[in-house]
Order: structure tokens, then C-alpha cells, then sequence
């Protein structure tokens, strides 16, 4: 049964990941799921293809070294879990048994961010610097539940390596109109148009600057929002325009480490292309661990929820060229 | 150095400890029941016994001194079992019971899903990620074997955890930097997250895995208190060379009928209705072990 969605609504992209890969199952016959005792969203795929299905328990490591073997003999594994333990458990299996030879392992997992209250063992803040470190790796973050699906179907033709980010993945709002974007792999989104600042975001924190425009156009403020879902390689001609078109004014936000993950590629695209910026805002998580709490609650805290989000880009709208 | 919390100590009954395992769980149920949020309840109710064994009986632990040097040291490696260890720890007058159910996983709360030793002075060591505690451990042990401390280090794993390599180098390097004063429990509850043992991880020959590795090898039933603390009586002495793993044979969920081996048990929470349910599956199960007890003497 494929997942039906409608724009605005509520939808699960775990439950996006388990069809479109039960789905992607039929059409590949080399398609491999790996899961380190996170599979209950994988049930379909399980069920239809167990041969195809592997669950090592508790094994981060293993799992994806089992997965470069696979691929090494022309097989297209896709290795689900938890990030924090994939990113860091298994850093490097990704680095040394995958994106050294360029194999096509897609990592694909949940708890990207502050999410999930379990504690600064099971955020993973600091995933997205480790992956765009690595040689090979193309890095996605992804906040629209229903792109999950035509993110996983581009990446089958993809040789080299693929990290897709989520949050916890139960329940976000659909954010994009079917078609109304050319969703593809390296462009970024340009999620709302704007011409007095450009908001760059991914991830579950796209929904909140999408909000943060929507109520500064109350105040007649014209803000752009684009969704950098692909971190590597970066879009930077899509940078270089924005810085074009919306004064030099531009707003990061990101749940990641401040430092590391899109404000700071971003900030390379800025230095390595000569641009000439009027305002950089940097909203992120500080070098703390965060503790407990909701996950707006920790953003707010932090300073990268939706009210720090309005007051930095009135900032940057505000800010002398 | 003699342990000189081994003198202060009382130490309870098996009927005792049996009542306060009962309390724990009930406690456990309640804050189930309060808490907004998913509570892994499953590894929580299968470790019940093991906590209250430890923490009121074979643990050299002194809740007003947490830092004294002698103390044995406990280290929660399935650290998803966080509140249940709150909560036998507060029945040992470490934390107050109100304070974790008032604040357990809200905002800046010292009582989280996952134990943090920054925010909760008490706890050995800030776990979560499995595979962590022994490593940890085999520190603790070769540090007090270095200062010639006499206490011990006590760790408790899942057994789906020790699925992570990291537990066998731990194990490999426990056996060889002698370690007598190392006690691991796992709580051999045959589930993991999403499948039971056998399914598709195969953990068998499990104490024999152990045994390959140099360890001393205890079975007992987990939920046998008699077991338990006869099992902890006869940890070696912490100047021997051996570590030693107490296999503690489980039931995921345990004591509460409709959790018990129930993989949509993992983890969850109980609204009113169900919190009802589980209170009176607890209170039926410890009314019939006790008629059975008594109809064997
Ligand atoms: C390294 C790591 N991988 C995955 C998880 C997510 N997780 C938490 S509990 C669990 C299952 C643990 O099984 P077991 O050790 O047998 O614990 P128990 O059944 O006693 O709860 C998993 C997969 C984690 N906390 N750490």
C-alpha cells in the first residue's frame, strides 16, 4: 500500500521510508535492507523480501561493514537506524569500508537533532560535520516526510555513498505541494520566495522558519526560505544568488551544532566565492549538552526556536550594508 | 584498605527484598502511568529484581557519601533502564521518589530517559549509548586494583546489547588485566528491541561465549530473589583474578501479564485504564507466588 499524503497534513516519514523501500524492493532486485535492531518500520520490506533483509541486533559497526561487502558484489544496501550510534558507532566503516571506495551504501536514519527527549546519548548534533568531512559522501537532511520517498528513488542510480537525516520521523507536517518543486539531489529549495533576506534551513527546523517568514510578512517583510536539504555538495550557485537577490542578508538555522553543519558550509560558499554579505546569522545548538526536554522547548532554550528565529532575521533585515 | 561501608550496613532479608522489588515495580508502574512520554518498561520490569538485589543488599553503597572512595561503584551499561534505577535507588535514599515522577523528562530535569552523571551526582557514569558500561568498568576495576581498593564494580548490560563488539574487547580485556573485583549482571531477558533471541540474533551459546572469554559463569533466575542474593554471596574475593558475569535469566516486562514477552512492550505508556490493569496484574502475580511459596514448605 503506498503512503497517500496531502499537503498540510501530518504524516510519518518512517512509515514513508518502509513503503517506498518495500516498493524500490520490487523494482531492484539487488536492493538490501540493514537495520542494527531499529526495524520495526521495515516490516513491509521484511516481509516481502527476506532474503534482502538482514538484522545484526545490536552491531552499529557490523552492520555497515556487512553492507560495504554487500556492495562490493554489486548489491544497493540501505543501512536504517538510529544516526547517533550509525554516525559515530560506525564513523569508520562509513569512512574507511564505504566512502573510501566509493561504494553505493545509502545511511539513512532518525534522531538528527535535538529530538526525542532521550538525552545527549541519543541526539545526534554533531552528525552532519562528521559526514561533509568525509570524501565521497553526499549529505541530505531532510524536514518534508513525503520527500524521504523521492530522495531514496533518486539515490538508486547513485554509485558513491548517501546520508539521509531525519528527525524522529513519526509525525511532520507535509510541507511541499506534489510537484510543486523540482526535488532533486545537490539544488536546494527555494521554499518561499523573498526579496529582504534569505532564511537557509533543513530539516524539522524548515517548518519552523517557514513560519517565521509567514509572520514577518505580517509586518510586510519579504522573507525567502530556502530548504538546503543537501548539504554536500553544497548548492552554492543557489548561495550566491540568494546573497544576490535578497540584499547579503542571510539567516542559518539549523538543528546541529552551530559550528559544522549548514551555516559553516555556507560560510565556506560565502569566503570561497568572494561574496559580499551585509548580515550572518548563525542560529544553531551551542558547544553544550543539552539535557532533557520537549523538542521545542530545547530549541527555544538554545536559541534556534521560532521566536530566536524572528528576532535574528529582523536583525538581519535591519542590519546596515 | 577494608571496605568500611561493609560495617554500617544492614542487610535485608529475602522476603524483605522480594517487597521492596514489589515497590519498586509498582512505583515504576505509577510514574508509567504520569509520565507524558514512551517509558522502557519492558528492560525496566525484567531488571527490577536485579536493582533491588543490588541496591538493598549487594552493593557497599552510602547514599549520604557519594563520593566516598570505598563505595562499590555501579555502572548502568542498558542505560534505557535509567528510571528504574532512579527509582531503586531512591528507595535507597539517594533521590526522593517525588522528585523523579514530578520531573522525570521535562525540561532541565536532573531525571532523564537516559542517565547523565553531570546532572544526576549519584550515578556512576552518563550511559544510554549500549556498549558503553564495560569498557567503563574494566576503568573503574584497573583503577581501584592500581590504588589497591578492595571495592567492587558492578555493571548491569542488556543481553541484546552485548550484540556490540565493544562488550567482547571489554570482556577480552577484563580477563586479561585480571580483574576479580569486576561483576557483570546481564539481564538475559531473550528480546531485544524489535525481535526475540533466536529470531534473527542468535545468542546461544550464551554463557559458554562468556566462559570462552575467562570469565567466571553464575546462571540464576533473575526474578529469584534467593538466587540473586546467593549469587552475590558468592562473588570471589575482588583480589582474585577472574571476572565474574551472573547470567540473570528473565522475562521482559515481568509481573505485568500483558507486557510480559511482548515485543510491543519495549517501551510505552500506560494510560488510566491500562495503569489500572497493570497495577492489578502485578498485585494478582505477587498473591499467587506467595500461595504457591507457602504450599511448598
Ligand atoms: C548503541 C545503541 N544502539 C541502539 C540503541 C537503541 N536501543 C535502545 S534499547 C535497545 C534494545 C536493547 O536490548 P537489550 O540490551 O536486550 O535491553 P532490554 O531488552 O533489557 O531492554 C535498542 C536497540 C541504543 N540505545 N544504543
Amino acid at each position: 500500500m503506498p503512503v497517500t499524503f496531502t499537503f498540510g497534513e501530518m504524516l510519518s516519514a518512517r512509515s514513508v521510508i518502509g513503503t517506498t523501500l518495500a516498493e524500490l524492493g520490487e523494482t531492484h532486485e539487488n536492493l538490501w535492507v540493514l537495520t542494527p535492531d531499529i526495524g520495526a518500520t521495515l516490516v513491509e520490506f521484511r516481509d516481502k523480501y527476506p532474503d534482502r533483509f538482514v538484522d545484526v541486533g545490536l552491531a552499529e559497526q557490523v552492520c555497515v561493514g556487512i553492507a560495504a561487502g554487500l556492495a562490493y558484489d554489486g548489491n544497493i544496501p540501505v543501512v536504517s537506524g538510529m544516526l547517533p550510534f550509525l554516525s559515530m558507532r560506525a564513523l569508520e566503516q562509513i569512512r574507511t569500508d564505504v566512502c573510501y571506495p566509493n561504494l553505493p551504501v545509502k545511511i539513512i536514519g532518525t534522531h538528527g537533532g535535538l529530538v526525542g527527549n532521550g538525552g545527549s546519548t541519543h541526539y545526534a548534533v554533531e552528525d552532519l560535520a562528521l559526514m561533509c568531512a568525509l570524501t565521497n559522501m553526499t549529505v541530505t537532511s531532510i524536514g518534508d516526510p513525503a520527500m524521504v520517498g523521492e530522495i531514496l528513488r533518486q539515490s538508486m542510480s547513485m554509485t558513491g555513498p548517501l546520508y539521509i537525516r531525519l528527525a524522529v520521523g513519526k509525525s511532520d507536517k507535509v510541507l511541499y505541494e506534489p510537484g510543486q518543486h523540482d526535488i532533486r539531489i545537490g539544488k536546494g529549495i527555494v521554499a518561499r520566495e523573498g526579496s529582504d533576506v534569505t532564511i537557509f534551513t533543513h530539516g524539522t527546523v524548515v517548518a519552523q522558519a517557514l513560519e517565521a517568514a509567514e509572520s514577518l510578512a505580517e509586518d510586510g517583510r519579504s522573507v525567502r526560505v530556502v530548504d538546503m536539504f543537501t548539504l554536500k555538495p553544497i548548492d552554492a550557485d543557489l548561495v550566491v544568488q540568494c546573497a544576490e537577490e535578497t540584499g547579503g542578508r542571510f539567516v542559518v538555522v539549523e538543528d546541529h551544532l552551530a559550528y559544522g553543519g549548514l551555516a559553516s558550509r555556507i560560510a565556506d560558499v560565502v569566503v570561497d566565492r568572494g561574496i559580499h554579505l551585509t548580515a550572518f546569522e548563525r542560529l544553531g545548538i551551542p558547544q553544550v549538552y543539552a539535557g532533557f526536554g520537549g523538542d521545542e522547548e530545547l530549541r527555544d532554550k538554545h536559541g534556534y526556536g521560532l521566536t530566536a528565529t524572528i528576532a535574528a532575521t529582523r536583525r538581519a533585515i535591519a542590519a546596515k550594508p | 584498605m577494608d571496605n568500611d561501608l561493609m560495617e554500617t550496613e544492614q542487610r535485608h532479608s529475602v522476603a524483605e527484598l522480594e517487597d521492596l522489588a514489589f515497590e519498586l515495580r509498582s512505583k515504576l508502574l505509577q510514574l508509567c502511568g504520569t509520565y507524558e512520554g514512551a517509558v522502557h518498561i519492558g528492560g525496566d520490569l525484567s531488571s527490577a529484581d536485579i536493582f533491588t538485589a543490588l541496591f538493598h543488599y549487594g552493593l557497599h553503597v552510602d547514599p549520604d557519601d557519594i563520593s566516598n572512595p570505598t563505595r562499590d561503584r555501579f555502572l548502568l551499561s542498558k542505560g534505557h533502564a535509567a528510571v528504574c534505577m532512579y527509582i531503586a535507588m531512591s528507595m535507597r535514599g539517594f533521590f526522593s521518589y517525588e522528585g523523579i515522577v514530578d520531573t522525570y523528562g521535562l525540561l532541565d530535569s536532573a531525571y532523564g530517559m537516559h542517565p547523565c552523571k553531570v546532572q544526576l551526582p549519584g550515578v556512576e557514569a552518563s550511559t544510554g549509548s549500549l556498549g558503553h558500561g564495560l569498557p567503563i568498568a574494566v576503568g573503574m576495576a584497573l583503577s581501584a586494583r592500581h590504588r589497591g581498593e578492595t571495592h567492587r564494580v558492578v555493571c548491569l548490560l542488556g543481553d541484546g546489547e552485548t550484540g556490540e563488539g565493544s562488550v567482547w574487547e571489554a570482556a577480552m580485556a577484563a580477563r586479561s588485566n585480571e580483574l576479580g573485583n569486576l561483576v557483570a549482571f546481564v539481564d538475559r531477558n531473550r528480546q531485544l528491541m524489535t525481535s526475540f533471541d533466536g529470531e534473527r540474533v542468535v545468542l546461544e551459546p550464551y554463557p559458554d561465549k562468556w566462559a570462552a572469554f575467562g570469565w567466571n559463569v553464575i546462571q540464576v533466575n533473575g526474578h529469584d530473589m534467593g538466587e540473586l542474593v546467593s549469587a552475590i554471596d558468592r562473588f570471589p574475593a575482588t583480589d582474585s583474578n577472574r571476572p565474574t558475569v551472573i547470567i540473570c535469566d528473565t522475562v521482559k516486562g515481568k509481573g505485568v501479564d500483558f507486557m510480559e514477552a511482548n515485543l510491543a512492550w519495549h517501551a510505552g505508556s500506560l494510560n488510566p485504564t491500562d495503569l489500572a490493569r497493570a497495577l492489578a496484574a502485578l498485585e494478582s502475580g505477587r498473591t499467587h507466588s506467595s500461595a504457591a511459596e507457602k504450599e511448598t514448605v
